[in-house]
């Protein structure tokens, strides 16, 4: 609460001209900014770049901001739609590559499990960018359903829907390929 | 693969830490682009035509917005109605004798006026609405600031702008805030705070009825503009927090017992950065920060009309001063007062070989920053001799020159040079300052001045951005007899630490130029001094005579203390003297038998008492060691301070115009530590500051001292504004 306080008290100096307000700001969601990006495309320099264009983009945005939904779920929106401007810039010339090259790992850190972690979000890269962004939301940045629809501009159903709809695919993809690396060690075993 | 694995997965997946200086870039052009915006809005709020910016990019349905203000309106209506009732009741208690009660109408009638006014001229930058969610606290806030930005506010200004018939609306309101006013009493903060969002919902009330009255605007933009119409009060150019200006934190000097520490050392300082920094500060209407405050500085600011040294050979002399303390009854002040001697102009100005070094990054994008710069620069061009060499070197991402050295006589081809350059991208100081030392070397004047000048607003944030290295870089350029100035600039995100240390080590000065006025006193009038050293390495040691003096306490310098035994080492730097520079130095000291601030030490060695008769008349022993520009060995000169110095005791007689300027440079003393906290100045207040610069002030031929006066004003006036929060 304090925390939104605090951000909107921010905002409205930075709208009064205040520069360095508008600094504060930055500072204090920078991480916040990356964090998200950094989920979003799987790759260090890429993230900064997204993060880059969300600091630039809140330059000229931050006007528009209202006090209707709480700073934070304001900024993920704005977080997620350069996002997926940036993916669609993107999209041509390096359709995977940006999960290939990055180094991506879970906390438990173990090669096979750094292999499985790539797998997934090479799958979850190629969801629909809405699945993706309720999926993310939701599962990594543990935001509940009614946020996300007030970040992703829908009804909440929608939000589940999409969430249903990615996991759906995620399990069916994952598992193929799971079944597949098993029977393989199974014949092997055999063999 | 369950639902849980994958959360599990999504939740812990590790996010490394984004790098630094990408978030130094994205910080930088996002400010950038901020500022931009900032003047853009500013531009264009004279031709604003259709819907607003932000009508069209709002973030709810159409449907919604219609509906709002439907509602809205019959509550508005009401309370309307409310109002009209309570007028008719003729209640005559229209002026309220609360102040608070002044305070909340003042703030929320100005809205309701402001934002009337808006619409008509239909024009305005935009900001979120904070309806509901408006803080009281925070309106408070603000109005605080806009008070203390327009100090001269008149309170009567309320309803300068009502069009016919707004009047009444005045009287609804005073007649609201005084019907739901509780008996006044000690709890009037939390009154006002619970007032605050009521008298917000009367000014709304009213614009909505107008709008209501027929004017083709949708209301909700209209609710918008009331929130602009708040902030724009506070003109979102005027505002300037002290920001990211980065000022080396210090200590100020303590009161030292003789009987432990008889001798103090320091190096002289000629900057005069400092108080110009205070000056802008003061002109925002807001106190600077301590640690921007160096007394000596301020104290250095001034011309003094100290005697000029007898002959060429002794390049100054110091004049030695005694006088009672204003600050504490009983200690006295000496005043150590060094002048150079000036060059003739026509006679002996060496051959100048100039680089001017220009941070052209995008930090400098700004009207008090490049083109600031770039007038000043053509501004010293004019004291230039024909035969003298300018060079220009830029640096932003990387660094190049702009102009190989080029002579004065062919101005035009360096006016237009300076003309072309326009700012962008990010800051690579050193590597800009390697390549103006060697466009310097490569042009190198053996018998004249080589100096670079930097144009800079400190913030090197490429290349070789380590203080200390870059520190060691110019010292190690100084033995190549090139000497490093460097002019600070802007504001916001000045680094006056790194401009310090880079001046320090070069063997230069440090000024700072807020406007074009200041430049010219840096760089015509102060032309000679800023180019031409005539002494490096100034030292003053004093050691005080335990049988006469009991305590002393030096007066600034804090960043310039030197060890004791550096003063008779060569190779130790410190502060140079320009030709017709004039220094100050201030101790204050409590006679032996005086009042003391430190008790005796009940087990320490008791002072030894010699009561030798003649040795009481002499207070203390000055030394001074400086090095010709061109030597490296120092030579040394020195002088008792004696009872004849003491303006107060019968056998003082020193000049009437040297006890002036000692008077004079006790009142910006006084100044610059009562705004540093005035923890040795006692009672004395800016008034006392001003009636002793009053006095003081002398011929004043250039307007510095009444400006001195007009600041210290300025900051009463600020200093109250802040204890009034």
């Amino acid at each position: 609460m304090t925390k939104d306080f605090e951000d909107n008290k921010l905002v409205m100096l930075s709208c009064a001209g205040d520069a360095y307000a508008f600094e504060m700001l930055l500072n204090r969601h920078y991480k916040t900014i990356f964090r998200i990006a950094y989920k979003w495309c799987g790759h260090q320099e890429n993230a900064e770049d997204i993060t880059q264009n969300v600091c630039i983009k809140l330059s000229r945005a931050i006007h528009s901001y209202k006090e209707k939904s709480t700073f934070t779920s304001w900024l993920y929106r704005i977080v997620i739609n350069s996002a997926i401007d940036w993916q669609r810039s993107h999209k041509n010339y390096n359709d995977h590559k940006n999960t290939e090259d990055e180094h991506i790992s879970s906390a438990t850190s173990s090669p096979e499990g750094d292999l499985y972690m790539k797998e997934i979000m090479t799958q979850i890269n190629d969801l629909p960018e809405k699945e993706k962004t309720a999926l993310l939301l939701t599962s990594s940045e543990g935001l509940s359903h009614k946020d996300v629809s007030v970040i992703m501009e829908c009804k909440e159903s929608t939000v589940s829907w999409y969430i249903h709809e990615a996991r759906k695919k995620l399990t069916n993809t994952l598992d193929i390929k799971e079944n597949h690396k098993t029977g393989n060690k199974k014949e092997q075993g055999h063999g | 693969m369950d639902d849980k694995k994958l959360d599990d997965i999504l939740k812990n997946m590790e996010i490394p830490q984004p790098d630094e200086n990408a978030k130094k870039r994205a910080i930088n052009m996002s400010m950038a682009e901020f500022q931009a915006n900032l003047q853009k809005n500013k531009k264009n709020e004279n031709n604003f035509q259709g819907l607003s910016f932000l009508a069209r990019l709002m973030g709810k349905s159409n449907k919604q917005k219609r509906t709002d203000p439907m509602k809205k309106r019959t509550i508005y209506a009401g309370m309307a109605t409310a109002m009209a009732v309570v007028l008719v009741a003729g209640v005559t208690m229209q002026q309220s004798n609360f102040t608070f009660q002044q305070e909340t109408q003042k703030s929320f009638i100005k809205t309701a006026s402001e934002s009337d006014q808006s619409h008509a001229t239909g024009s305005q930058p935009l900001i979120a609405p904070a309806d509901k969610a408006q803080s009281p606290n925070l309106l408070d806030e603000r109005r605080n600031r806009a008070e203390m930005e327009s100090p001269a506010l008149p309170q009567d200004q309320y309803g300068r702008k009502e069009p016919n018939g707004q009047p009444k609306r005045d009287d609804a309101l005073h007649n609201k805030s005084s019907t739901i006013t509780p008996a006044p009493g000690s709890s009037m903060a939390l009154q006002r705070l619970a007032q605050t969002p009521k008298a917000e919902g009367q000014a709304s009330t009213l614009k909505e009825k107008k709008i209501a009255g027929g004017i083709a605007a949708s209301p909700m933009v209209s609710m918008d503009y009331a929130e602009i119409d708040q902030a724009d009060l506070f003109s979102p150019q005027q505002y300037k927090d002290v920001g990211r200006d980065d000022f080396e934190d210090f200590k100020i000097n303590p009161i030292k017992l003789v009987s432990e520490e008889p001798v103090s050392t320091f190096s002289i300082d000629v900057d005069t950065a400092s108080y110009s920094f205070v000056r802008r500060q003061l002109n925002h209407g807001v106190l600077p920060q301590k640690d921007a405050i160096r007394v000596e500085e301020m104290i250095n600011y001034f011309d003094y009309n100290y005697p000029l040294p007898q002959t060429r050979e002794q390049p100054f002399q110091a004049s030695v001063t005694v006088t009672d303390s204003p600050w504490t009854e009983g200690k006295k002040l000496m005043h150590i007062g060094i002048k150079g001697y000036d060059i003739d102009p026509a006679v002996a100005k060496p051959a100048t070989n100039l680089v001017f070094l220009l941070d052209v990054s995008g930090s400098m994008n700004n009207q008090d920053k490049l083109p600031l710069v770039i007038n000043s620069l053509k501004l010293l061009l004019g004291q230039l001799e024909p035969n003298d060499t300018v060079g220009i070197v830029v640096y932003a991402g990387a660094a190049g020159t702009v102009l190989e050295p080029t002579k004065v006589s062919d101005k035009g081809k360096i006016i237009a040079a300076l003309d072309k350059l326009s700012a962008g991208g990010s800051t690579a100081g050193a590597q800009g300052i390697r390549l103006a030392y060697e466009l310097a070397e490569s042009n190198f004047n053996k018998e004249g001045v080589n100096r670079i000048i930097l144009a800079t607003d400190g913030d090197f944030n490429v290349g070789i951005t380590d203080r200390d290295e870059l520190q060691d870089f110019v010292e190690r350029k100084r033995e190549s007899g090139i000497f490093l100035s460097v002019l600070g600039f802007g504001q916001g995100n000045l680094n006056d630490h790194t401009m310090q240390v880079l001046a320090q080590n070069g063997n230069g000065v440090a000024a700072y130029i807020d406007n074009l006025n200041e430049a010219r006193k840096v760089l015509v009038e102060e032309a000679t001094s800023t180019l031409f050293p005539i002494a490096k390495d100034v030292k003053l040691q004093v050691e005080f005579n335990p049988n006469a003096v009991s305590e002393y306490r030096l007066i600034g310098y804090e960043t310039r203390h030197l060890n004791r035994e550096d003063f008779n080492n060569d190779k130790v730097d410190a502060g140079d003297i320009g030709a017709g520079h004039t220094v100050t130095a201030i101790y204050e000291f409590t006679p032996a038998g005086g009042p003391a601030s430190m008790d005796e030490l009940r087990y320490g060695k008791k002072a030894e008492a010699k009561p030798a008769p003649q040795s009481t008349d002499e207070y203390a022993f000055l030394k001074i060691r400086y090095k010709l520009p061109n030597e490296n060995t120092s030579t040394l000169m020195s002088r008792p301070v004696t009872i004849a110095d003491d303006m107060t005791s019968k056998d003082g007689k020193p000049s009437e115009i040297i006890a002036q300027e000692a008077a004079w440079a006790t009142a910006v003393a006084s100044f610059a530590q009562i705004l540093k906290g005035g923890e040795y100045t006692g009672d004395f207040n800016y008034d006392a500051v001003i009636k002793m610069a009053q006095a003081a002030k002398g011929d004043d031929p250039y307007g510095y001292r009444a400006e001195f006066i007009q600041m210290v004003r300025l900051a009463k006036s600020a200093a109250a504004m802040q204890s009034g929060r």
